[in-house]
């Protein structure tokens, strides 16, 4: 392994090990974690669906599914990122979420300067025609620097610790 | 729409169970609500703070609610969403307003505001679009 694929691979781990909350429950398994982006698997949870017979996804979790994934993809493809936070955020919903498939999420960061990181991302179901159920695109506000970083601080807080 | 029968409504949603979103008032151009803090709705492990798409979350399912004709429609289909995030979402109870921009035969246009102790300090704002028939 190089050096640049061990911090990726230690960062995903981590980002699965120290994660609580929402990606938790989300039971998100990382299938692809690269400086290209990432695919993330959401398997159908039927607390997510807006019908009791669980067959329809609510769009707002597709939302939350994304702005997770555009916050792994940053992580992965800036190096020295201390922090960041979501400054905006653009979903548009292509298609009723009807399914009881999993989800997969792709997301990708596409440029990023000092302050500010531009992602886009799909979410589509785990079927035979990956029928494609919604696009986003989101501007991160970052900083950056030397020193403790986003990962240190991973390491030290969190669950497990 | 009454709140009662609009909270009766939405308790048939498991995603709006999950969410704990409670009416507070509703008028023919604006919906309030409010949701408790949980432990499930963490983003940030180091910060303990809301995800952001819980927040967008809980703005889409009650503008989605403000352009319901009556409680016992049928869910609006949405369209697309722009929100802006504007203050870390720290833990507390999060209030939601949806205000009717402009609700047509087919469309509705609806904008959102969310704060946590202090409306003049929102968390987010958003604007989500849906398609009524």
């Amino acid at each position: 392994m190089t050096p640049d694929e061990k911090r990726l691979a230690q960062i995903a781990h981590l980002w699965n090990s120290r994660a609580k909350g929402l990606i938790t429950h989300m039971g998100l398994q990382i299938e692809q974690a690269n400086r290209k982006g990432v695919k993330i698997r959401m398997p159908h949870n039927p607390d997510f669906c807006v019908d009791n017979a669980g067959t329809m996804l609510h769009g707002g979790i597709l939302t939350a599914l994304i702005d997770s994934a555009f916050g792994l993809a940053f992580f992965l493809a800036i190096d020295d990122v201390k922090t960041m936070a979501t400054l905006d955020l653009r979903v548009d919903y292509l298609r009723p979420a009807k399914s009881r498939a999993d989800v997969i999420v792709f997301a990708e960061c596409y440029r990023d300067t000092r302050h500010i990181a531009f992602g886009s991302g799909k979410i589509w179901f785990d079927t035979d025609d990956c029928e494609e159920v919604a696009r986003g695109n989101t501007a991160f506000a970052i900083t950056r620097g030397s020193g403790p970083g986003l990962l240190d601080k991973l390491k030290t807080a969190g669950p497990g610790n | 729409m009454n709140i009662s029968d609009i909270q009766a409504r939405c308790e048939s949603v498991p995603f709006f169970r999950f969410l704990r979103v409670e009416f507070i008032a509703a008028t023919d151009t604006t919906t309030t609500a409010q949701m408790p803090f949980e432990e499930r709705f963490i983003g940030n492990p180091v910060l303990n703070t809301y995800h952001g798409g819980i927040i967008a979350s809980f703005m889409e399912a009650v503008a989605s609610v403000s352009v319901m004709d009556d409680a016992n429609s049928e869910l609006v289909k949405p369209i697309n969403l722009t929100v802006d995030y504007l203050r870390p979402g720290i833990a507390g109870t999060l209030s939601t307003r949806a205000t009717i921009s402009r609700k047509g035969r087919r469309m509705a246009s609806v904008e959102t505001v969310a704060w946590l102790e202090d409306e003049d300090k929102p968390v987010a704002k958003a604007l989500f679009h849906f398609l009524l028939v």
